[in-house]
Parts: structure tokens; C-alpha cells; sequence
């Protein structure tokens, strides 16, 4: 895993009918990502949402994954390391040719930080 | 709106976009034409989205696609007076596709063509390619904020 332990960690899985899991994450604000983005200036990029995503996917399904494909990914607000050390991701995922189709947000308890959907190929 | 061709880069890359290693994501701007750009990035082991594999992470390809989006940005701002590029954000990826992860030593050549900007965000639209082979490509919005 690329981001696990390093950009985020996992606080609490919850398992939900099917494929579908909450998993409570936190932001880890020493990663080293924040050195380029930006410097002074430490914003979430929204792309390692976007792979801490895939991550708990991966945790979900035991598999490994890729996207092949985001058909929609609607970043509705800045998220940083201090104003959000701790967000929830909903993932529900459903098998669809080689791999499956995925719907997850992000969120805390102030707003919602990413909806997602899009498909994995298993790899 | 300044046009211009050239196979050399226009500017330094710092001076056009505000990412920083470990997450700087385009090398140089090659090309602007009207509203349209081409970026480089030579794929190197100090990315943050290169995995184990030697491979970047599919993520990385969209950064890169908004980085290269921001450098183009960046050249237009500075060529209107600015004197640090704007710092935008990702607000929206439509209908990425991946059709191969770049590997570490391919250089990825990122077209990028700007849609007009109503109330601070642009719609954009990028493509991707390793030499002839196009391995991604997708829309996006860019938001930058007044402040």
C-alpha cells in the first residue's frame, strides 16, 4: 500500500451488507506530502483521497485493485491534516466484469469532503 | 492571450505552478497555443505516487494531468502581470480513463485544453501519452480561489 501509515491510518472498520464498509481514517499530518503541497501551506491533496479510496477497497475485498476508470470524482471541500485529523470513508463496491464498480464518499462531521465513482480491474 | 510555440521550455517550472517535490508532478511547459498546452514529466523514483513496482500509482496521473492544467495556468497569470502562480485545486475528475501506468524513465507528454472560466473554475480537458501510445486521459474542473 502506497498511503496506508503514511498519509492515512485506520482508526475503526465497520462492515456493512455486501461489499460496503465505513472505515474511520486518520490524516496524518507528518506525512511528507505536505513538504510540496504546499509548502507553509499543508492541503490534503485531493488525489491521495482518491487513492485512500482504493486502499480501503483493497482492505475490503482482500484483492488487489486498480482504477481503470473515474466516471465522476466531485471534491466539495478543502480538507488539511488540522482542520480534519479524522474522516470517515464510506465504500460500497459490486462485481462488474474483471472487477468491480465503486461508490465511496469522504467525509467528517462538518461536511463532505469527496464523492467517488468509478471502476476497478483487479491486478 | 499570448501564443507561442517552442520546444524549449517557456519558463522555469517553479515560477509556474506551486506543488513542491516530493509532489511535483510536470517538469516543464513546452507549448502553449492559444488555449491549448503541452507539459512534460519525466517519470523519476522521487515521485510520491511511485509504488514498489517502479510504477505510478493511477492517482499520480491525474496530479500530474491538474499540475500540468496549473503550469498553463500559471504561465497565463504571470504573463498578465502576477507575480506567483495561483494555487488551484481539483473541484471535479470526469471520465478518467487508465489505459497503462507510467513506469520510472518513460516521459509522459500531457496536452491539455482549457474550456473558459466562469466564477474561478475551469473546465479542462487532458490526454496523456508515452511517446505514440496515449495511456490516459480525462476532464476536470480546476478551482482557484479569490481570496
Amino acid at each position: 500500500m502506497l498511503l496506508e501509515n503514511r498519509y492515512f491510518s485506520v482508526l475503526s472498520e465497520k462492515r456493512g451488507e455486501g461489499l460496503s464498509a465505513v472505515y474511520r481514517l486518520a490524516i496524518l499530518p507528518e506525512c511528507n506530502v505536505y513538504e510540496g503541497h504546499f509548502p507553509g501551506n499543508p492541503v490534503c491533496p485531493g488525489v491521495c483521497n482518491i487513492e485512500t479510496i482504493k486502499e480501503c477497497a483493497i482492505l475490503l475485498c482482500g484483492e488487489q485493485l486498480r482504477y481503470s476508470s473515474i466516471k465522476q470524482c466531485r471534491m466539495t471541500a478543502l480538507a488539511t491534516p488540522s482542520a480534519c485529523p479524522e474522516i470517515e470513508l464510506q465504500v460500497s463496491m459490486t462485481p462488474c466484469g474483471k472487477g468491480y464498480t465503486v461508490q465511496a464518499t469522504i467525509a467528517d462531521e462538518n461536511r463532505t469532503y469527496m464523492v467517488l465513482k468509478g471502476q476497478f480491474d483487479k491486478s | 492571450m499570448t501564443c507561442m510555440t517552442t520546444s524549449r521550455a517557456i519558463s522555469s517550472i517553479e515560477k509556474l505552478i506551486p506543488q513542491r517535490s516530493p509532489i511535483m508532478m510536470v517538469d516543464e511547459l513546452l507549448r502553449v497555443d492559444g488555449y491549448e498546452c503541452t507539459c512534460r514529466l519525466t517519470v523519476r523514483d522521487d515521485i510520491f505516487f511511485i509504488e514498489e513496482d517502479g510504477r505510478m500509482a493511477e492517482p499520480g496521473v491525474i496530479e500530474h494531468i491538474a499540475q500540468s492544467a496549473s503550469a498553463f495556468a500559471g504561465y497565463m497569470a504571470i504573463a498578465e502581470g502576477a507575480v506567483e502562480p495561483p494555487v488551484g485545486y481539483i473541484g471535479e475528475v470526469r471520465n478518467f480513463r487508465l489505459f497503462n501506468r507510467p513506469r520510472i524513465g518513460d516521459v509522459l507528454t500531457t496536452v491539455i485544453s482549457m474550456g473558459p472560466t466562469v466564477a474561478g473554475v475551469t473546465i479542462i480537458n487532458g490526454v496523456v501519452s508515452v511517446g505514440d501510445e496515449k495511456i490516459a486521459e480525462t476532464q476536470m474542473k480546476i478551482f482557484v480561489p479569490e481570496d
